[in-house]
Parts: C-alpha cells; sequence; structure tokens
C-alpha cells in the first residue's frame, strides 16, 4: 500500500489490458476537488478509470430528523441549510408543500417574489459551479470574476431578508418581507449588468481551447442513460432532454414568465457547461420580467392560524394577541395527508415531500436531492476515462454534498 | 394501468395521485406500471407510523414510491405497508436503477431490508452505526458527540451486518 496525504493506494492483483495491474485509489473525501466531501473509491488500470465507487455520508447532518422535532414554520431555518448554495429554492419546495397540504395559495406579489429570489439563487448557484469547475480546470481567473457577481447577489439577499447566505426568506403562507426600494433599484442595476458579464465569462471560457479539450468529449452520458438513471437539471438537459420543472409542471406562477429550456445535445462536460450559461441567460430574462410586471399587494396570506397579526394589531385586537399566542406556543397544526412538491433548483428535482399526521409538527419530511440523485451516473459518465477527467465530470455533475448527505 | 386485483386502496391526497398495493407483490405492481409509462422513479422513502392516531394504518411502515411519466406529465405515488423484524419488501433496483441508493438510505434510516438488493449497506450513517435513526422511535439527542470520551464507550461493534 502507498500512501500520501488524501490519497491511498491498494494493489488489487487484478490484470490490466497494458500490461499492468489494476490499483485501487482512493480519492477523499478532504480533496479539494471533490466539493465538499465526497469520498470515491476508483479502480485504476494505468491511467484509465475502470470503477468508481462513490461513498457519501461524511455531511450528514440528521437534515430530517430534525425536521420531525420542529414545529411547521420552525423547519424552514433547517431548510436553508441542505443545499447551502440555494437556500430559498429549498424553503420554496417546503413552503409549496406545506401550502399544498393546508390548501392555501399565497398572493400574486408573493408568487413574484418567490420566483426573484429563486432566479438570483440559480445565478449565484451556477457562479459557484463556473468559479470552482474553472479554477479546478486551470481557468484560475474564473473564480474571482464569478465570486464578484455573487458577491452582488449576496448584497441583494442582505437587503431583502437581512442575511447574506441562509436566507429563510421562502415560509409557509408568504415571505418574510416585502421588498425594500432600495432591494428594487439594486435588483435593476443587476439586470442591467449581469448579461454583460456572462459574455465576460463565455469570452473567458466558452472558446478558450484549454477549456475545450478538458470538457469535449469527456464524461459523456447519453440521452437514454440520463433518463433511465433519473438525473435532472443541467446533466439531463446537456444531454439533450429538454426537461425543465419550471415549464413541465410549473410552480409559483413560472407558467406567466417567458423563458426558453437551455438544452445542449453535446452530452459531455462542455454541453453541460453551455447549458448553464443558457440558464444564467434565461434567469436574468426572467428576473427582468418578474420586477417590470411585479404586482402591488400583500405578501402574506390573510389567515392568521399560520402566519401571525402585524405588530400594531397586537395592541388594540385581544383576538390578535391570542392568535400571536398560540402561532408562538403551540404553532399551527397541518391537516394529515402527505404532499410531493418538486421545484427546480440549480442541480436539477429538489423536491419535498411531507407526511402529516395533523399535529403541529410534521410527522415525515423527506428531501429529494437532485446530487444524491445525479451522482449514481458519475461511474457511467467516468468509465475508460483518465483520472485526471474525473475531476471535470464530478466538477460538471455539480454535486453539493449538503444536498446530497442532508 | 395496472390490474384491478393488484389496488388496495387509491385516492388523491391535496392534488396527489396515489394507490396502495399489497407489499409482496410491489414488483409486479411496478413492472406493470413502468410498463404503463411511469418510466420515472422520482424518489423512494418510508414513513414511520408508530404511534399515529390521526388514521387507521395497515401496518407500521408505509414504503412510499413516488413515479413519474414524464411525457404527460403526471405523477403518481405507490404506498405498501410493511411490518416485521426486520421488515422486509422486494428490492426494485433492476425496475429503476435510481431506486438503488434510495434503497440504502432508507434501510439505513429505517431498517427496511430490501431483499436481492446487490449492495444493501449503510449509505449516509457510519458502517458501524447502531440503530436506525429515522424510526420514530429512536430519540433526537440519544447520540453520543463524537470524539468525546463517553463517544469511544458507546463505540461497539456492529452486531448484523
Amino acid at each position: 500500500m502507498i500512501e500520501s496525504p488524501g490519497v491511498t493506494v491498494t494493489r488489487t492483483g487484478e490484470q490490466g489490458a497494458f500490461g499492468g495491474e489494476l490499483l485501487t485509489v482512493n480519492f477523499g473525501p478532504h480533496h479539494p476537488s471533490t466539493h465538499g466531501v465526497l469520498r470515491l473509491i476508483v479502480d485504476l488500470d494505468g491511467e484509465q478509470i475502470k470503477r468508481v465507487q462513490p461513498v457519501i455520508g461524511y455531511l450528514h447532518t440528521g437534515i430530517e430528523k430534525q425536521m420531525e422535532a420542529l414545529r411547521w414554520q420552525q423547519g424552514v431555518v433547517v431548510t436553508d441549510r441542505h443545499d447551502y448554495l440555494s437556500p430559498p429554492i429549498n424553503n420554496l419546495a417546503y413552503a409549496l408543500a406545506v401550502e399544498k397540504l393546508i390548501g392555501v395559495e399565497v398572493p400574486p406579489r408573493a408568487k413574484a417574489l418567490r420566483v426573484i429570489m429563486s432566479e438570483l439563487t440559480r445565478l449565484s448557484s451556477h457562479l459557484v459551479w463556473m468559479g470552482t469547475s474553472g479554477l479546478e480546470l486551470g481557468a484560475m481567473s474564473m473564480l474571482m470574476y464569478c465570486f464578484r457577481e455573487r458577491d452582488t447577489i449576496m448584497d441583494l439577499n442582505e437587503e431583502i431578508s437581512g442575511f447574506r447566505m441562509h436566507t429563510s426568506y421562502i415560509r409557509p403562507g408568504g415571505v418574510f418581507a416585502d421588498s425594500t426600494p432600495r432591494f428594487l433599484e439594486m435588483l435593476d442595476k443587476f439586470i442591467r449588468e449581469m448579461p454583460g458579464h456572462v459574455d465576460e465569462y463565455e469570452d473567458l471560457l466558452t472558446n478558450n481551447p484549454i477549456w475545450r479539450s478538458r470538457t469535449i468529449g469527456i464524461g459523456r452520458l447519453s440521452p437514454e442513460d440520463a433518463k433511465v438513471l433519473g438525473a435532472s437539471g443541467p446533466m439531463l438537459r446537456g444531454s439533450g432532454v429538454a426537461w425543465d420543472l419550471r415549464k413541465s409542471i410549473p410552480y409559483s406562477g413560472y407558467e406567466d414568465y417567458d423563458f426558453d429550456i437551455a438544452v445542449s445535445n453535446d452530452c459531455d462536460c462542455y454541453g453541460r457547461y453551455l447549458v448553464r450559461i443558457k440558464e444564467m441567460r434565461e434567469a436574468v430574462k426572467i428576473l427582468r420580467q418578474a420586477l417590470d410586471r411585479l404586482p402591488d399587494g400583500p405578501v402574506n396570506v390573510d389567515d392568521r392560524k399560520i402566519l401571525p397579526p402585524p405588530r400594531e394589531e397586537l395592541e388594540t385586537s385581544m383576538e390578535a394577541v391570542i392568535h400571536h399566542f398560540k402561532l408562538f406556543t403551540e404553532g399551527y397544526s397541518v391537516p394529515a395527508g402527505d404532499a410531493y412538491v418538486a421545484v427546480e433548483s440549480g442541480r436539477g428535482e429538489n423536491g419535498c415531500y411531507i407526511a402529516s399526521d395533523g399535529t403541529h409538527k410534521p410527522r415525515r419530511v423527506k428531501f429529494r436531492s437532485a446530487s444524491f440523485v445525479n451522482l449514481q451516473a458519475l461511474e457511467r459518465m467516468a468509465l475508460n476515462h483518465m483520472v485526471a477527467d474525473m475531476i471535470a465530470i464530478i466538477g460538471t455533475a455539480d454535486t453539493v454534498l449538503g444536498d446530497c448527505d442532508r | 394501468m395496472i390490474a384491478e386485483d393488484l389496488v388496495i386502496e387509491k385516492g388523491v391526497t391535496a392534488g396527489d395521485q396515489w394507490v396502495t398495493v399489497p407489499a409482496e407483490r410491489i414488483r409486479e405492481a411496478l413492472s406493470a406500471l413502468k410498463a404503463d409509462g411511469y418510466r420515472l422513479l422520482v424518489f423512494l422513502t418510508c414513513v414511520d407510523h408508530l404511534v399515529d392516531s390521526s388514521r387507521e394504518f395497515p401496518a407500521r411502515y408505509e414504503v412510499v414510491y413516488q413515479l413519474r411519466d414524464l411525457d404527460k406529465p403526471v405523477d403518481l405515488r405507490v404506498r405498501a405497508f410493511i411490518d416485521g423484524d426486520p421488515p422486509r419488501i422486494d428490492s426494485v433496483h433492476d425496475i429503476f436503477p435510481p431506486a438503488n441508493w434510495d434503497e440504502r438510505e432508507t434501510y439505513d434510516m429505517f431498517g427496511i431490508v430490501f431483499t436481492d438488493h446487490p449492495g444493501l449497506t449503510r449509505i449516509l450513517m457510519p458502517d458501524d452505526w447502531v440503530g436506525h435513526p429515522l424510526r420514530r422511535d429512536y430519540p433526537v439527542g440519544g447520540e453520543v458527540v463524537e470524539f468525546s470520551e463517553e463517544h469511544e464507550i458507546w463505540q461497539t461493534a456492529p452486531e448484523e451486518a
């Protein structure tokens, strides 16, 4: 056995095709290019990958168990933390599932604000992906460019919710607070500038010979395989399947927006990159429409059984005080039954399945995470590629281990 | 649609269609549904109905399969109720490949044994973990903090593979 920090090599005794012996190499779990703590046990013939066995669970935080011990409105805080690169989208899946069980619909302004936050999150998630994947494949400057725009999105998050990362902005029954005039100004400026920035990224990568040679033809996943393995998001669309939950099973008013599904028929790492670039442009398009058509009105449902009354009402109404007290001591209860809501996150289908037993805490909350399912396609993509291509393949699969392990 | 004799109960909850099938014929039911167009298994999980007085349940564990027809598109939830120690149900990993890891997770979290699964091992919890954390009788905060003194005493070899 040969050991070096982070990588362990074991001889298997099996004969390879090049006259040598197959070696089992252990990647990670703390290898910097695994996007968190993914461990891979790879069997190599020379430099060719023959078997890949992902080992996950290093970032398991028991989120589903925690949710069972929290009241319905408290659970939102935990949903932020499983896919830590797209908190508002996780909030949205949970909020929509709870609303589906209760049977309420949020006002139009809340829907539009939810769409704005979802698209901002998609942008920020793709920016992190592009920055880190570029860094891994030798494009050092990508990280600086991408994190510059991501910081603007963080500023927007801070302005609307008070938090930069874990916003908890979208809640069952509406959103945390209405947008401020300053937020809308900042958003308008961001939408005007962003297409130019996407052009910059394309200038740096799309025709970059190193980037192209590292990604074109690498990590092929045929449309049939992608569908059979249950892949979703850019993994599926990068394989030429036009499936986007925002179009196919619209939620939160996405049917009212005019945008295209980003598809690439390349079926490789480059295809998945093109899909994400296109998605960023489409996200800006949706943001522009949402901002221009932002309806007036309340941002929360007018239901005192779910959301607390406004502060000023507490001083004049006894009923408001009772509602406030009940909500913050016992919480509300959700009718018995179960519901599943799927939303399109930056990584694919992030769904929330909730089973309620009619009490003030959920019986079971299950997050269907895109990373968990997409990671199963890793072996299919990496087979017979060089070990260095593994980095490109893990990179473009865009797994977030917090999402995967929950 | 699947044969009438496979359907124990069907209905719509909160807009979601569902059907309950006998647990011992789960493979038959899911194969029929796959042939019928439900080609994608969105997720597979389990709900533990221990001391759930909200409704009548035929058994403690409810295994939930969420299927999707990508062409229509429409979802269908398939339920199967099982009991026993350990509770057993047939694996469907060869009908729906994504079920492989989902079944490992459900085994890890609920201790449900999927017969004929190619490698039914723990996936999220450490291999030497004792118990199945998402069962309702597994306490929150019951585990000892890792790398503490108590942890070393608590950690014992696993009883079963």
